[in-house]
């Protein structure tokens, strides 16, 4: 299928917003109502989460031709069957699922302390400010000051929106968020994108084994640290966490098998945009959390909402920034080829090399024909291309000449 | 390619089996298609379909020798 690879990308981020609301309100009603233990919920989720998701990905691995199975026709064409970890990716995994172990601890806990997800989701989203910083580290990408702008008005309507509608913040809170749940989820979005950007058997790694796998190094990880705790605090966390899900197996598995297909979605987004577009895109998750939160607070699982006017407010302002924030993420990005030729004399490796360091520069490839090099670019302004990306050719010995090809429109096959 | 035809050429670009990405780009040229193929006798299929969607004036095709990406 080629089509607009944007709708595609926003369709998936979306569809995972979504999901991962309804998930946050099915957790809730778990925490209050039957698990409240936050060490055994998380490792109930994680020994519930791997026998779930390796029956899905089983039922997915149904072939329905020599070339064709069940997942790759309609989760992700990249799918063949479940298959064990290869070595390139073994590194990955376990920062992954480690990342993944302890964002639900922390997520759990924030959970157990507000009740409500729509609080505690849109503290979440803080995480794009990192990602932007971290960005401009590992992918030669400084943000600009959209980037920036946008972030900060993300990070404070998720701060205006999780003031719950009784208008108290804890403490307790603010330190899960900032130090705990936010940095895991950098690792484990940074590290899963990786993961989807890995080739294995000469095509693109995917998603559904990303996931299975990911549930199970997190289970280890969860398990290795449960034991260490049980062990010098004297707590029974393990043992809780296994009679919880077995006792509860229902629940667990409804939310660990809705979790998994909205983090199959995730992690094929993250594949196609950058991790901070593709968070900005996820963030949304804050206003589809809303009416579940309504649809809890109705059956009185969390206590109910407030209809003090200045609290509404604070909740509907901070809303509209966070939309605000993703829009204005999203929509400011351009792409350009530059074909280039090169004089004789000068190593193809070498000027490879410095037209690679570039920042903005996504693909650099040597080619045959009319021209030797042909670049592509992804900046958010045209002066950015003229400043970053033109002045740097011109520094470059080996180029002869150049034509810069502004992208005005781009299919894909995905 | 010729004025005027750009809607119908690019739609006619997208059924084309080993295109993998097709952009509409701004100055010496109308239209970028990256193409992946297993022979270069494909990539001669490829290009002759190319030609020969009405509109199309003029083809350069460059044969990626190596490949740096993100």
């Amino acid at each position: 299928m080629r089509i607009r690879k944007k709708y595609l990308f926003y369709a998936l981020a979306f569809t995972s917003a979504i999901i991962a609301a309804g998930v946050s309100a099915i957790d809730a009603t778990i925490s209050a109502l039957y698990i409240p233990n936050v060490w055994a919920f998380a490792f109930s989720c994680f020994i519930v989460g791997t026998v779930i998701s390796l029956m899905i990905v089983l039922v997915f691995s149904i072939p329905l031709s020599r070339k064709e199975s069940l997942g790759s026709k309609i989760i992700d064409p990249s799918f063949k069957r479940v298959r064990l970890v290869r070595k390139k990716e073994l590194k990955l995994h376990v920062i992954a699922g480690a990342g993944n172990a302890v964002l639900t601890l922390g997520y759990l806990s924030l959970l157990s302390i507000l009740g409500d997800p729509s609080t505690v989701l849109p503290f979440s989203q803080i995480v794009i400010l990192y990602l932007v910083i971290i960005e401009s580290v590992t992918e030669k990408n400084m943000p600009t000051i959209s980037e920036i702008q946008s972030s900060i008005i993300v990070t404070f309507g998720a701060i205006l929106v999780s003031i719950s509608l009784t208008g108290s913040i804890s403490l307790e809170a603010l330190a899960i968020v900032f130090l705990v749940i936010n940095p895991a989820w950098v690792v484990f979005s940074i590290y899963q994108r990786k993961l989807k950007l890995l080739k294995i058997d000469n095509r693109p790694n995917d998603s559904l084994n990303i996931r299975l796998w990911n549930v199970i190094f997190a289970c280890i990880f969860t398990t290795a640290l449960l034991l260490v705790s049980d062990f010098f605090m004297g707590t029974g966390h393990l043992i809780e966490g296994i009679t919880a899900s077995i006792e509860h197996f229902d629940w667990v598995a409804l939310t660990m098998g809705i979790t998994f297909f909205s983090y199959v979605f995730y992690i094929r987004a993250l594949g196609i945009g950058r991790a901070s577009v593709t968070q900005a895109v996820r963030a949304s998750t804050v206003l589809f959390a809303i009416p579940f939160s309504l649809l809890i607070s109705y059956f009185n699982i969390i206590p109910p909402f407030s209809t003090n006017p200045v609290m509404i407010l604070i909740k509907t302002i901070g809303t509209i920034l966070v939309v605000l924030g993703i829009i204005s993420f999203a929509l400011a990005m351009m792409k350009a080829y530059v074909f280039i030729n090169v004089k004789p004399g000068y190593p193809i490796e070498e000027t490879m090399k410095n037209l690679w360091n570039i920042r903005g520069v996504t693909h650099v490839t040597a080619t045959a024909g009319k021209y030797d090099f042909i670049i592509k670019i992804r900046i958010r302004t045209l002066v950015k291309g003229y400043e970053k990306i033109i002045q740097k050719l011109e520094e470059i010995e080996a180029i002869k000449k150049f034509k810069w090809e502004s992208v005005l429109k781009e299919w894909e096959e995905i | 390619m010729r004025p005027g035809k750009s809607d119908r050429i690019i739609k006619e670009m997208r059924k084309i089996e080993n295109a993998e990405k097709i952009s509409v780009v701004a100055g010496e040229y109308d239209i970028v298609v990256r193409v992946h193929v297993k022979t270069l006798e494909k990539l001669l299929k490829v290009t002759d379909k190319l030609q020969l969607i009405d509109g199309v004036k003029k083809t350069t095709t460059q044969v990626i020798e190596k490949e740096i990406a993100l």
